[in-house]
């Protein structure tokens, strides 16, 4: 199997999908120990060999964040790039697709739509996998990416003898597909306290543009 | 009624594509009452958005790149009307026009509201101007497709608190039709 890994943040290296990926790779490559070429959507040089890449993989992994609630404008770039062709032998198309908001209906759409490309493409679908809740990840402290990093090692254990995404960390990762009654009651008792923009307001201070929290430069 | 309309145009041929000529006669038609920018999205100098977050904690509102986006910015805040124009490529609306849509998060506001039990960014501006999808079919579209983007774009709707009202394919709808939806004013004489 050899597996080519495309990381399609425009955050590049410095990315939440740079970060899982490393995990995923270390569950996979206690497995399978042949190191696994990841490309960058977002270095230009790579993007424009990236088709090229494609068309001489067996199986590929795409990682990338949910961008309006659909892939980044560098991903769809390089789905151009790829589309229009039949690829025989088909090839193994998977896909992990992470996101800020913490519910998974977010990319209910984007699924549907990967799924058919896969299919447009005439690949083997391995599925989506999507998990919410991700932005923030580069500064929280071990202990609070402890649990979500072990699960995207064992997801590459398990990829690396399956050649598949291990379905109860898959379906796991899902939920919430949408918050709960209970959820929304805390959510807003807690926003009246201002402690829901807790991070963005701490972002906001840090670089001394709290007050002009508000503008709008662009109205006419 | 004076409207000011702004046609996102995803072309990404060399503006000589059946599509760009029909926003071109759509555009002149819609000026002889209405302020129409146009954005030949492709031949403009744009970035991808990188994700830095500038525009909402470094200079609210105000995006960090140099480029041509900030006439695109000011321009759909401040019309009636968008036109999402594109040609459907791998099924979905081309990158020009992704890329551009990626852009707009400028517009809004950082802070979280829920709505309908999902998160959603809360407005930055009073008013969201609703949109059309105007699109023109690839080789094999087919209803499955235009569902999909439909529901890709309904969820975009969702995050910036406006409404798609329609979608016409340029290979079926003429200028005309698409006037009177924008305007409620028959263009037909
Ligand atoms: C332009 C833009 C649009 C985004 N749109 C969404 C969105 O619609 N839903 C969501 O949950 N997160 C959204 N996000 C957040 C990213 O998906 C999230 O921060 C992700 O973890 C970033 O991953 P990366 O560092 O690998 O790029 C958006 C971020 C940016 C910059």
């Amino acid at each position: 199997m050899k597996l080519v890994i495309f990381n399609g943040s425009p955050r590049y290296k410095k990315s939440n999908s740079a970060l899982l990926t490393e995990q995923f790779l270390k569950g996979y490559n206690r497995f399978c120990p042949e190191p696994v070429p990841v490309y960058y959507l977002a270095n230009y040089k790579q993007r424009e060999a990236a088709a090229e890449i494609f068309k001489q993989a067996e199986t590929v992994l795409l990682i990338f964040p949910l961008y309006t609630d659909c892939m980044p404008g560098i991903v769809k770039e390089f789905f151009e790039n790829i589309a229009g062709e039949s690829y025989s032998p088909a090839k193994k198309v998977g896909v992990i697709v992470q996101s800020g908001f913490p519910e998974s209906i977010h990319a209910e759409g984007l699924e549907r739509y990967l799924k058919k490309l896969v299919l447009r493409l005439n690949c083997e679908y391995l599925g989506t996998m999507i998990k919410g809740g991700v932005e923030g990840i580069q500064s929280m402290p071990p202990s609070m990416t402890r649990k979500l990093y072990g699960k995207f090692q064992v997801l590459g254990e398990y990829f690396a003898q399956n050649n598949s995404f291990e379905p109860g960390i898959t379906e796991k990762f899902r939920k919430p597909y949408r918050f709960s009654r209970t959820y929304i009651v805390i959510f807003t008792l807690l926003s009246k306290t201002g402690i829901t923009n807790f991070y963005w307001n701490g972002q906001l201070k840090k670089n001394g543009a709290f007050e002009k929290r508000f503008a709008r430069p662009y109205l006419d | 009624m004076n409207m000011k309309i702004t046609i996102l145009n995803g072309d990404m041929s060399n503006g000589t594509s059946d599509l760009s000529i029909y926003i071109g006669n759509l555009a002149r038609q819609l000026k002889e009452n209405h302020s129409v920018d146009v954005f030949p999205l492709h031949k403009m100098n744009l970035h991808y958005c990188s994700g830095c977050w500038s525009c909402w904690w470094k200079t609210p509102g105000q995006c960090a790149k140099h480029d041509e986006a900030e006439p695109i910015f000011r321009s759909v805040i401040n019309s009636d009307f968008i036109i999402f124009a594109s040609p459907l490529m791998a099924g979905f609306t081309s990158s020009a026009l992704k890329k551009t849509t990626d852009r707009l998060i400028v517009l809004l506001h950082p802070y979280i509201k829920l709505k309908n039990g999902e998160s959603h960014h809360r407005k930055r501006y009073d008013h969201y101007p609703n949109f059309g999808l105007l699109l023109q079919r690839e080789l094999g579209t087919d209803e499955e497709d235009i569902q999909i983007v439909n529901t890709i774009y309904d969820r975009f709707a969702l995050n910036f608190h406006n409404e798609r009202k329609y979608t016409r394919f340029i290979e079926f709808t003429n200028a005309d039709e698409i006037i009177y939806e924008i305007t409620g004013n028959t263009a037909i004489h």
